[in-house]
């Protein structure tokens, strides 16, 4: 069911996940599409994400974002990040700058490669946030070969996160304690829960979908929400995930259809990335447990796969 | 016809069926012949496969023998007409021949040259030559529609000026080729003009000596109002000829099959049709495909679905979604809850073409209705001919004999 709307408000809007939102100039929303967007989404009950682009809105687009409650996903970069819910930072290098608020969800979106080499940076992070998500840019390539180094970097944060929690700083970090706290699947729910507006006035499945040559538009606010085959963007359409219980893992929509060609297929590499962030979610689980009671009735079962593709060819 | 025979003559099923993998080479894209319902939306003279890219393809799928386990291979050469490039194919096969060899490889031996031709130049010395070599591990089939008016309304000759048919062109090579392929069949495809012959045209190729024909309605949504009742009647008086004919006995129809029009168990019977995927097609540009459906020339309305290249190998992501296909995920609920579900067939190419989106997830039903017609056909005729073999007191016989027929839909 059709639960948020995500509202791209430029086109140079940050990205908060794991696609690059390339070669755009600063275009603005409309008024209008703005306003018909907030009407829509009160209509259909839906909570708007504003998604802005770093440089200020005009006052009047201010004031009309104001009239529906809502989340505000900024950059890092933003002339002001004081009112935003949710901060991306685009690297690790650029953590350092000062965050006005602490109970602020931080996004890092970064390489791969760069997280191995520098993970040791986000120990201060750790340490100060309450929710902090490592989104990878580059999923699509992580080789085989990157699976022990990428244990490691898990293994060592696990430290850090275990520290934390001993300390009474439950402090939520997704690769290592969104598959501690789910009982079910928590993907993006791009086509299924989420739907995005785009400064054009069209509907994306998300973001990526607007921002990528082969991504396609599903309506448009002027007439209909229309997305050709919804139920694949379902879990129970999706003969892999719907076999998985990595529930931490994105499920990311746009990477399916990029490295399957279908929405419901996830490639090798998001499946291996999210399985051992799942394994070391065990591991963390079991190293807090050995300092006192936590979580009692919550288990993660070892398995013997890394790719739920093997259990879930019939 | 015997009168003491009760063994049925059932369809003798693909060659290894289901547990060879199947490799085909596009060799051309090019035809003597315009057939008015070829699927083949963009046919040309110019896409030769080479040598270079035939070495090459071979080339990766035998150093990658792991990635290919199946037991036995098929290796396919279609076209447009395989057999225009006979001197490529001959060259392939003793290629593969002479590498199985060297590589000790587990196909060494397990492997069959497969064709499907208009049978125009079966007749010619190079295609001989080649047939006399590799006969032991050949298989091939000449398409022919049915009787001279039924062929020659669809399978014409290319080119200017007035229409003219292939039919003499193709049947005076029958008796040669039954004679070298004695059990072999032909495919017959029905689209909506054809549905008046189809009884005539069965047993049109039944007096040619072809004991086994594959038949199958095309997967397009062709069809207009009244053909299903049509396609029934045309169906009902085929078995009433078969029956009455006593041509069950040792020639074999696919349309009339025991198996369908049942419903299905979600659970146990939740397999997709359709091998695409399974299977791997190399076209003249060196790319992979999961089936020959998804090259560009066979695609109306879609991109093309290209899983690798002979250059960079197969991306295996690309085959991840046709590997997990299963029944009830690209099923619409009429067909997960449909009485008649057994046999009702699809192909994968053609549910990505007519597709609401680039999918290929959503099941095309074009053919709801001619199922059923056929469903409604079919239990005619196993009620008759059961009753008969009761009456003759040999239903016992034949419930011994009977073998399972897997029917062919490519
Ligand atoms: S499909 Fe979902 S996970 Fe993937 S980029 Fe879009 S919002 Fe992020
Ligand atoms: S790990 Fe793979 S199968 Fe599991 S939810 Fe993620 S993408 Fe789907
Ligand atoms: S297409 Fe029609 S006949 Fe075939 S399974 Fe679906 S509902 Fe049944």
């Amino acid at each position: 069911m059709l639960r948020y709307l995500i509202v791209l408000l430029d086109d140079t809007s940050t990205s908060f996940c794991h696609y690059t939102a390339s070669n755009k100039e600063p275009n603005l929303i409309s008024l209008d599409i703005l306003r018909k967007a907030i009407r829509w989404a009160m209509t259909e009950n839906l909570t708007i994400q504003f998604v802005y682009p770093s440089h200020e809105l005009l006052d009047e687009w201010n004031e009309t974002i104001e009239t529906i409650d809502h989340v505000k996903i900024k950059p890092a970069t933003a002339a002001s990040t004081s009112d935003a819910d949710v901060v991306v930072f685009e690297g690790l290098e650029a953590i350092d700058m000062p965050l006005s608020k602490r109970d602020v969800s931080i996004v890092i979106r970064t390489r791969m490669s760069d997280f191995l080499d520098k993970h040791d940076r986000l120990h201060k992070l750790l340490a100060q946030a309450n929710r902090l998500n490592v989104v990878f840019t580059d999923v699509d390539s992580f080789a085989d070969d990157d699976q022990k180094a990428y244990d490691e970097a898990l293994a060592s944060l696990s430290l850090v996160v275990k520290n934390e929690y001993v300390n009474n700083h439950p402090v939520q970090f997704n690769l290592l304690t969104d598959r501690i706290m789910l009982t079910e699947m928590n993907n993006c729910g791009a086509g299924d829960s989420t739907i995005t507006l785009a400064p054009d006035g069209q509907f994306y499945v998300c973001p990526a979908f607007y921002y990528d040559a082969d991504g396609y538009p599903v309506g448009n606010i002027e007439g209909r929400l229309d997305i050709p085959n919804k139920q694949l963007y379902r879990l129970q359409y999706a003969p892999i995930c719907r076999r998985c219980d990595a529930y931490q893992c994105h499920r990311c929509i746009w990477l399916n259809r990029k490295t399957t060609l279908e929405v419901n297929t996830p490639s090798h590499e998001q499946c291996v990335v999210a399985h051992i962030e799942r394994n070391a979610s065990r591991r963390l689980l079991e190293a807090i447990r050995q300092e006192g009671e936590f979580m009692s009735g919550t288990e993660i079962e070892e398995i013997d796969y890394l790719d739920p593709f093997e259990i879930a060819r019939p | 016809m015997s009168e003491e025979s009760t063994k049925i003559k059932e369809s003798e099923g693909t060659w290894q069926d289901g547990i060879a993998k199947t490799i085909t080479f596009i060799v051309t894209k090019d035809c003597q012949l315009a057939c008015k319902y070829c699927y083949l939306v963009g046919k040309n003279e110019q896409e030769r496969m080479s040598w270079d890219i035939a070495k090459r393809a071979i080339d990766y799928i035998f150093d990658h023998e792991s990635d290919f386990p199946e037991k036995s291979v098929i290796f396919d050469f279609i076209g447009g007409e395989p057999f225009l490039e006979i001197d490529l194919i001959d060259r392939i096969c003793d290629y593969i021949k002479v590498e199985l060899y060297k590589r000790q490889h587990h196909w060494f031996d397990s492997y069959r040259f497969s064709f499907s031709t208009n049978g125009i130049n079966y007749h010619t010395d190079k295609v001989q030559a080649f047939i006399k070599k590799n006969a032991s591990h050949l298989s091939i089939g000449i398409t022919i529609d049915g009787t001279e008016r039924k062929h020659n309304l669809n399978r014409i000759w290319k080119g200017e000026g007035p229409e003219r048919g292939s039919y003499i062109d193709v049947v005076r090579n029958i008796p040669l080729w039954l004679e070298q392929f004695p059990g072999a069949g032909t495919k017959v495809t029905i689209s909506s003009a054809d549905i008046p012959y189809i009884k005539e045209s069965v047993l049109h190729l039944y007096s040619l000596g072809i004991h086994e024909v594959n038949i199958n309605v095309v997967f397009e949504d062709v069809w207009q109002d009244g053909d299903d009742a049509l396609f029934e009647d045309q169906l009902m008086r085929l078995a009433d000829a078969i029956i009455d004919g006593g041509y069950y006995e040792s020639f074999a129809c696919s349309f009339f099959n025991e198996n369908i029009g049942k419903p299905l168990d979600p659970e146990r019977e939740n397999r997709n049709w359709c091998g695409a995927g399974k299977m791997l097609a190399i076209d003249s540009a060196g790319n992979f495909y999961p089936c020959t459906r998804f090259a560009a020339y066979s695609l109306r309305s879609k991109r093309p679905i290209i899983i690798g290249n002979v250059y960079d190998g197969i991306d295996k992501n690309k085959l991840r979604p046709f590997l997990t296909l299963d029944r009830l995920t690209q099923s619409p609920q009429k067909c997960i809850d449909c009485e008649v579900a057994s046999g009702c067939a699809w192909c994968q190419g053609e549910n990505y073409d007519a597709a609401l989106s680039p999918t290929v997830y959503q099941r095309s039903t074009a053919i709801c209705l001619m199922h059923k017609a056929r469903v409604h056909a079919n239990n005619y005729y196993w009620n008759r001919l059961f009753r008969k073999l009761e009456l003759e007191g040999k239903r016992e016989d034949f419930e011994k004999n009977k073998i399972d027929v897997k029917p062919e839909i490519c």
